[in-house]
């Protein structure tokens, strides 16, 4: 189809307000937050699934890449048009369904934002558990298609501990419900398979989400210490003490400082590293629990730990994590992210080797991570308009993802493999495995529109 | 058929003669649903698994993955079970790392054991140990200074169920309501397709979106995706203390209340079960407690730190007298561990004494538990069947098992399985056929509604079997 028709076609389904197709609106559409680049054919802004629906069904005919978006804050390329395509943005479908308080879940549109739901429950006295940091801009469509996790998931488990199901519309544009509000549905757990899909297996256009009460009460500390050791070494002595925490945050000394600059959350400027560790539930114990934090801080030479003693205190401890990534983006001109996780006991070693490698290709790498889930994100700055620089950032990269599949871990906790890290899935994964991964695309998309070029490397060819 | 004799001789030769069982004596204790296997294979690890896969991938023949059997009957009955791969021999736990709170085991290791060696001391263990026949000492590890942790699964059949069966049937049981599922707890798989590759997703990690979530495919799946061989799952520190209490109500309107009045508190009990008087006898006796006067009961599993379940049994005892309770107990943890491995054993309990049992899941968005109690327990006495009802209040499950005791009573299970699932059917539900007899189980419809989701599952279903030779027909009765 030419794209002229292609954008014709799309205009009868959608409307012309809804169809972007300008220059500049192809480029803006052409990346995310991860530094890949590519370019789509059209945009379009659908309402309702009956639109996408009908979008996907002219897509299945002509055999055009389909690209699901939400917000575009994911760091993996994931919703990076790599071989044109219609880019389906799904921010105008952004309404909150229905709350089902007696059955516990609420129903939204893929468009909402993760917090706006998160700040109209907490009205009720209820939660929607996953936090991503990015959550004040993600799209819970988003959220279901990244499999998003957050400082809460080391209680509260990730996205898909919390989707119950969703309306999804299928390779031919045909729509249907997985999973629902009855709990154990017969058959496959088909949508446990499509979280954390990237968008390459069907497209979520309403999404049913667990939601819980509030925990009763809250505790929130700081922990300063002045090794990074000490910090990594205490993260893994509560895990192994019986302690699980909601929260086990760190931070190490280029971070704190860069917070401290744009957020000015109260840390002191000279620590290695700092912990923010949160207990949540009932109150019964908890004095008692936050007691045994302080003594195993203690013996691994804390410098100082703070106890939040009202809410503000405690926004302020967290306005500084959440604010972590935009504070560090002011340092130096870009940043890339790696995702790797490990088993929490490995966080010590894998901490130290990550020093190395910033220091191996003389990089500047500045540590925030979800240490209570292993899930590290050394953020390594440079200069994209540096060529030789780039090309020693994606070295790095490479080989601190590479550490992490050595201990046991992976090469992404939560962030997705996009067109990323596709090279090294083979770090973690045998040919077979992705093969396995290959059938399954198949089944679900068998003429390859499902945002493609993500997550399945391509077959290599017998001489690779 | 000389297929099958040339199948024998290449497994042999792959596996070694002494893995094979073929003479009927022996395979006849492998039958189910009235069908016998031809051969048993106990196949030592993933790589001989491999092996036989794709010898009766290659020779055409079905094969029927098999842990303890305790669930054979679940599903539709298979077109074919030429041969039943068991995981007897695959045993080991290959991964331990209680610092981690993670574990890696082979699909054969028998549940009650992972408990045992998690934890420190024997009185301890998440299973009674007494229950269990003390298998040997070496189970209890002892290299950590706190109370040691678990698997915090309490699947039914749980003394002898296998871990690989466990996951393979999406088993769950009462403490599902604090601890979850198996999907939130199994972090990676390893297993061989249908057409005998070996395919390992997730780790050892908690977090993990490297591809796509394969294990959460493998569960539930019922052997008809591939042999679960070996998996990783999360564990938890075991709960500083574990009570349970028990309260006798006069009818499911005050026992209802009860419970939903604890569901909305900030509470946070390990599981609510509410129970008919004669599944509760079943359970009670187990552990030496006898219901005196209700005809509907609630056991309160409270599993945490001292204080907070101290406080919890304060104030659910007051509310049980509030909202009209006839007694409530509160028990210890010597009789809390015990009953808990009972409710999840009634099935057994009631299959000793009832051959023709017929054991049903029902499942419903969580608010329509009472009616659909209800429902039940009025459309079963107007048959005049005896039967169990175990309901996972706020968990949206309830388990029932229907006793037939003469012919007609057998025969009126056909109707009453439909007539349940229409109230399920209606209020958003589905009732699944867990065990029945064999001629009964023919007249029935073992999985009601699979809903539009059936095409991605059938898709699913044939780009990995696309033979057909993994448990054909458990799931989809065209292939
Ligand atoms: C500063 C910052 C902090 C972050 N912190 C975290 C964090 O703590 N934890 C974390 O996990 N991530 C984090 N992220 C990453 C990112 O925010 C998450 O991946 C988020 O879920 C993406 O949401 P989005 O709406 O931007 O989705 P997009 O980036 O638009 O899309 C993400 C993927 O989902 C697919 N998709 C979108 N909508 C649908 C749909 N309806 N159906 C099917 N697939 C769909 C897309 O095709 C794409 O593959 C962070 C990012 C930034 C920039």
């Amino acid at each position: 189809m030419e794209r002229t028709e292609l954008i014709a076609s799309l205009k009868e389904i959608l409307g012309e307000e809804n169809v972007l197709a300008s220059e500049m609106d192809l480029t803006l559409y052409g990346y995310d937050a991860s530094l890949e680049k590519g370019r789509p054919d059209a945009v379009v802004l659908p309402g309702s699934t009956e639109e996408v629906s009908r979008i996907v069904g002219l897509a299945y005919r002509e055999k055009i890449p389909v690209i699901a978006r939400g917000s575009g804050t994911n760091l993996s390329g994931g919703t990076v048009p790599v071989r044109g395509g219609i880019v389906v943005h799904l921010s105008r479908m952004n309404r909150v369904l229905e709350i089902d308080i007696p059955n516990r879940t609420v129903t939204v549109e893929p468009g909402v934002l993760t917090l706006d739901l998160q700040n109209l429950l907490l009205k009720k006295g209820l939660q929607y558990a996953p936090d991503p940091a990015s959550q004040k801009v993600s799209t819970l469509g988003g959220n279901f298609g990244e499999n998003s996790g957050g400082p809460h998931c080391l209680k509260y488990g990730v996205t898909t501990n919390h989707v119950l199901g969703a309306e999804v519309v299928i390779y031919d544009g045909t729509v249907v419900w997985i999973g629902g509000k009855c709990p154990d549905h017969a058959g496959y757990d088909i949508t446990g398979l499509l979280v954390g899909s990237e968008g390459t297996l069907g497209m979520a256009t309403k999404i049913m989400l667990r939601i819980i009460p509030a925990p009763e009460a809250v505790k929130t500390m700081l922990a300063i210490y002045d090794s990074i050791e000490d910090a990594g070494n205490t993260v893994s002595a509560i895990i192994a003490e019986g302690i699980v925490p909601a929260t086990l945050e760190m931070m190490d000394n280029l971070v704190i400082k860069a917070v401290e600059e744009s957020v000015h959350a109260g840390y002191p400027m000279d620590a290695a590293a700092v912990l923010i560790i949160e207990l949540d539930g009932m109150a019964d114990g908890m004095e008692r629990q936050a007691e045994k934090i302080f003594d195993i801080c203690k013996r691994h030479r804390v410098r100082e730990v703070r106890l939040a003693k009202s809410d503000a205190e405690r926004a302020e401890l967290w306005a500084g994590r959440k604010g972590a990534f935009g504070a560090v983006a002011r340092l130096r001109p870009s940043y890339l992210v790696c995702d790797g996780t490990v088993p929490r006991t490995k966080l010590p070693e894998v901490l130290g080797k990550v020093i190395q490698v910033g220091k191996k290709y003389e990089l500047p790498i500045g540590n925030v991570f979800h240490a209570g889930d292993g899930n590290l994100h050394p953020l390594i700055l440079f200069d994209e308009r540096n060529r030789e620089e780039l090309s020693r950032v994606h070295k790095a990269a490479t080989e601190i993802l590479k550490i992490c599949a050595d201990v046991g871990g992976t090469i992404s906790g939560e962030h997705g493999i996009g067109t990323e890290k596709l090279k090294e899935m083979s770090f973690i994964f045998s040919e077979s495995d992705i093969d396995f991964m290959r059938d399954l695309k198949n089944a679900f998309d068998p003429v390859d529109i499902w945002n493609p070029g993500k997550v399945v490397p391509a077959r290599q060819a017998a001489t690779a | 058929m000389g297929q099958f004799t040339q199948l024998n001789e290449d497994l042999a030769i792959a596996i070694g003669q002494e893995r094979i069982k073929t003479d009927q004596a022996f395979t006849a204790r492998y039958s189910f649903d009235g069908l016998s296997p031809r051969a048993v294979v106990f196949p030592k690890d993933i790589r001989q698994v491999k092996e036989i896969v794709s010898l009766a991938a290659k020779a055409g023949v079905s094969m029927i993955p098999w842990g303890s059997g305790t669930k054979k009957c679940m599903g539709a009955t298979p077109s074919g079970a030429d041969i039943v791969v068991s995981t007897e021999k695959m045993n080991h736990m290959l991964d331990v790392d209680v610092a981690n709170l993670t574990i890696t085991v082979e699909a054969g290791v028998k549940f009650r054991d992972i408990q045992a060696r998690l934890a420190t001391q024997e009185d301890r263990c998440y299973l009674p140990l007494e229950e269990l026949g003390k298998e040997s000492d070496e189970l209890i590890c002892s290299d950590r200074a706190h109370s040691g942790c678990f698997l915090p699964l309490d699947p039914p059949f749980s003394d002898r169920a296998t871990i690989g069966g466990i996951i393979a049937t999406n088993s769950s049981g009462p403490r599902r309501l604090l601890y979850g599922l198996p999907r939130d707890l199994l972090l990676g798989v390893r297993f061989v397709t249908p057409e005998g590759e070996i395919v390992g997703a997730g780790g050892k990690t908690v977090k993990n979106v490297s591809g796509y979530d394969v294990s959460k495919l493998m569960i539930g799946s019922y052997g008809t995706l591939g042999i679960l061989c070996e998996m990783t799952l999360r564990l938890l520190p075991l709960p500083e203390r574990m009570e349970t209490l028990v309260f006798e109500f006069p009818s499911i309107s005050e026992a209802g209340s009860f419970a939903e009045a604890m569901l909305r508190t900030k509470l946070l009990p390990a599981a609510l079960e509410i129970m008919n008087s004669r599944a509760f006898e079943a359970v009670g006796n187990r552990a030496g407690i006898y219901a005196k006067t209700g005809s509907c009961l609630v056991m309160v599993a409270l599993e945490g730190f001292e204080e907070a379940v101290e406080r919890m049994k304060k104030e659910m005892l007051a509310a049980g007298d509030r909202l009209g309770a006839n007694t409530g107990i509160g028990l210890k943890e010597d009789k809390h561990n015990p009953l808990w491995l009972a409710v999840g054993n009634i099935q057994t309990f009631n299959s000793d004494k009832n051959k023709d049992l017929v054991a049903l899941k029902l499942t419903y968005p969580l608010s329509e538990w009472k009616e659909i109690y209800a429902y039940c327990q009025n459309l079963i006495a107007g048959e005049g069947l005896k039967h169990t009802i175990l309901c996972h209040a706020g968990s949206g499950v309830s388990l029932i098992n229907l006793l037939p005791e003469d012919r007609r009573e057998r025969d009126s299970t056909v109707g009453l399985v439909s007539g349940l699932r229409d109230k399920c059917r209606e209020k958003g539900g589905n009732l699944v056929v867990e065990c029945a007899p064999p001629d009964l189980k023919k007249r029935m419809i073992v999985w009601g509604n699979i809903g539009g989701a059936g095409i991605l599952m059938e898709r699913l279903r044939n780009a990995i079997d696309p033979s057909g030779i993994m448990n054909p027909g458990r799931f989809f009765p065209t292939n």
